[in-house]
């Protein structure tokens, strides 16, 4: 049922089509089909004609039914970072009062998280200590990028982040040059996230690197290869990245006195192999990070930390846990 | 076998990769005295391109101690598709390597790769090779008629007029121009083809000898990848040729690099000799089919141009050989003189291949390869065009004999 009223909420009900209705001067009406969001049950999108209500002006009632409120002037603050962790459909939210920390996980063995403090944002209230919940990040992504993600300098998507609590969809109200899209996700129940166990004082080795070394090696691995074999040493090779695909092997090796390597701590030598389907999705939070710090423990879990900037240059982190692949030497 | 490239040599050296990795599937290394030959094959083998750097090319280059390889040299097959990915990005070579340096020893089955990067990085990439036979066809090129000699730029101009996807073209040498134009199998598309043609005036080239007038059609795509290295080289190309069916060679050199393409050609059935290919044993279906065809292309003076079920009694022969589509056929009929190109292979045979043109392709260009060639018996028989030479003597004496302009 469709309701459209000059500057008034419109409420499409219907599920199984998706339909945006776009205003011109409060008089042209303009209808599109968006069938790439159409996907039933999983996505509720209302929308609200408006080139004159701001995101701001909401009405006092709304503000007080909602648990988490996040906005950012560039969506892509967000956006960016977490297509670097999308490499399943899922994902956690965690909101606490000291930001958002988004969580995806494969298989049981790997995990990736990406944290955005809560200074970054340019309004961020929760009212509750944590706040969990599971949105299909693909679908939160296209979202995110409705308007076509187009790079015109100066020209950015606002984003204003809303969630009622358990049972409720997360709201996002996106703005961009005067015209508004109001987008509801349906959310899950939060899986609870692995804890891999991993903590400093069990660090037996650890490399920070500037991302710019690594990036080609990543790019170029030997996809025929398993697995990636990664060394650290306090002697020859020091650090070294090995594959063993089916023309040969390849080995690269990083120098502890390298200016490409910040801080080199390896206390004893260890080898540790990882599935390369695993380590591969990481090479995009690599492309977008300027240093990488990467951490084995005894047991040989590797933590992969990514140091990122954003467009406005603050920092965000996003970091990847993996399990050792079986067959250790 | 142990060489080290610094700097831009490290470029040139994978562009050269590049340039074969058009050609062929496998990667020969040669490393002899005189140099490291690079080497490939097409699978039909008819295009065939050697790089031969010469010891002044690298910083380092020796082939180890006379006990260790004793009398042998090594022959080391590589897999192309292992190889080019090394050397993919040319760019980021050109900005982040220092040094390259590439081992070959007899006793182990390993290739290593090593670039030493900046900031201390090294990439050691250890690639299995497999032993094969020396791979080499040795071209006369001094004997061909028909010689011109152009900056590679001005090739590189005349290539680009035609399409990317653009298979063969037939360069035609009179003594007033020297044309290329673009060629087509059959006359099915006429209505669909667009049809380019550039002439040149001799005067364009920086040499220009016409022994005797020719059109000679060519794998073109087989080609881009040399002249390519030759515009970035700056280095001037020298083609020779004579009738067509003749293989075409494409050679550049410096002080440190010698380069070569070979091409086979197309047989125009004009200018054939009547040679019958009766006598001939036919083993492969290509040849069935050439057989085939000859055979209808004799009947056809006898029987009339519609007579259709004649003709096509006469190719169910006893030989067995596939039934060729009737279209085809009609084509040859009432043009008995000019079979619209399509060889009249009474001397030649194809390799087994799937590309229309290595179908028609009619000249080999050498005959021992690889032992795990899969070659048909015909192609022992027939007569090759260049020569393989097995010793080392023979080879470098071959080389030597090319001509420089």
């Amino acid at each position: 049922m469709l309701e459209c009223q000059n500057g008034n909420q419109a409420v499409v009900e219907e599920t199984s089509l998706l339909m945006i209705f776009v205003t011109f001067n409060l008089s042209i009406i303009a209808l599109f089909a968006l069938p790439s969001l159409c996907q039933p049950n999983i996505l509720v999108t209302c929308l609200h004609f408006s080139a004159t209500m701001p995101l701001s002006t909401q009405s006092q009632a709304d503000e007080e039914q909602y648990v988490f409120v996040a906005s950012l002037d560039n969506a892509r603050n967000l956006s960016n970072i977490l297509k670097a962790i999308t490499f399943k459909d899922h994902a956690i939210f965690s909101a606490t009062p000291n930001g958002l920390k988004v969580t995806v996980e494969d298989s049981k063995c790997l995990q990736a998280n990406a944290f955005i403090q809560a200074d970054i944002f340019q309004e961020f209230t929760i009212r509750e200590d944590l706040v969990g919940f599971q949105v299909n990040l693909t679908v939160l992504l296209d979202c995110l990028n409705i308007f076509g993600g187009s790079t015109v300098p100066g020209v950015s998507t606002a984003l204003r982040m809303c969630y009622k609590g358990y049972g409720y969809p997360l709201t996002l109200f996106l703005e961009e040059g005067g015209v508004v899209t109001v987008c509801k996700i349906n959310t899950q129940e939060p899986e609870e996230p692995i804890d891999f166990e991993f903590c400093s004082s069990n660090v037996t080795n650890k490399v920070i690197l500037q991302s710019e070394s690594l990036k080609e090696p990543f790019s170029e691995l030997d996809m025929t290869s398993e697995v990636l074999q990664i060394t650290m040493s306090p002697s020859q090779p020091y650090f070294r990245l090995s594959t063993f695909g089916n023309s040969g092997n390849a080995h690269y090796d990083y120098p502890k006195d390298s200016d490409m390597v910040e801080l080199f701590k390896c206390t004893k030598t260890q080898t540790n192999r990882y599935k390369m389907s695993l380590l591969k999705p990481s090479t995009k939070a690599l492309a977008l990070s300027c240093k990488v710090s990467v951490r084995t423990d005894s047991r040989g879990f590797l933590s992969l930390q990514y140091l990122v900037r954003n467009d406005d240059g603050q920092i965000c982190f996003v970091e990847y846990y993996c399990c050792p692949d079986e067959e250790v030497e | 076998m142990k060489c080290v490239l610094e700097g831009n040599g490290v470029k040139a050296f994978g562009k050269a990769i590049h340039a074969l990795s058009r050609i062929g599937e496998d990667l020969w290394l040669d490393p002899m005295v005189k140099g490291l030959a690079l080497r490939s094959v097409n699978v039909a083998h008819s295009a065939y391109s050697c790089f031969l750097f010469s010891p002044l090319f690298f910083q380092h280059y020796s082939l180890g101690s006379a006990s260790e390889q004793g009398n042998e040299t090594i022959k080391c097959k590589l897999v192309m598709k292992s190889v080019l990915p090394l050397f993919r990005c040319l760019t980021s070579i050109e900005r982040s390597v220092e040094r390259c340096q590439i081992s070959l020893s007899a006793s182990s089955d390993q290739v290593i790769i090593q670039f030493f990067c900046r900031h201390g990085i090294t990439k050691t990439h250890n690639l299995r090779f497999q032993e094969s036979e020396a791979l080499q066809a040795v071209f006369a090129s001094h004997l061909c008629p028909n010689v011109v000699k152009a900056p590679a730029r001005l090739l590189g101009d005349m290539v680009m007029h035609f399409p990317a996807s653009q298979e063969e073209i037939t360069l035609s040498m009179t003594p007033l121009r020297v044309s290329l134009r673009n060629y087509y199998e059959g006359g099915n598309d006429h209505m669909r083809t667009m049809y380019t043609e550039m002439s040149l005036h001799p005067d364009e080239f920086d040499y220009f000898q016409v022994g005797m007038e020719s059109d000679i059609t060519f794998c073109l795509k087989e080609l881009r990848g040399f002249l390519s290295f030759a515009e970035s080289h700056c280095l001037p190309v020298s083609v020779h040729f004579g009738a067509a069916g003749k293989p075409v060679c494409f050679s550049m050199e410096d002080m440190v690099l010698e380069a070569t393409v070979v091409l086979a050609t197309l047989i125009d059935s004009e200018n054939s000799g009547p040679s019958q290919p009766t006598g001939t044993p036919v083993s492969s279906p290509r040849c069935a089919d050439a057989a085939a065809l000859t055979v209808v292309s004799h009947g056809a003076d006898s029987t009339k141009p519609q007579d259709t079920p004649a003709v096509t009694e006469l190719i169910a022969s006893s030989q067995g050989s596939p039934i060729i589509k009737p279209p085809a056929l009609i084509q040859l009929l009432p043009q008995t003189d000019n079979p619209d190109g399509l060889g009249v292979p009474g001397e030649a045979c194809a390799g087994a291949t799937t590309t229309p043109a290595s179908t028609t392709i009619c000249s080999l260009l050498f005959r021992a390869l690889s032992s795990e060639q899969d070659d048909d018996g015909c192609a022992a028989r027939l007569p090759v065009l260049a020569c393989y030479s097995d010793t080392e003597e023979d080879m470098e004496g071959d080389y030597t004999r090319s001509p420089s302009l």
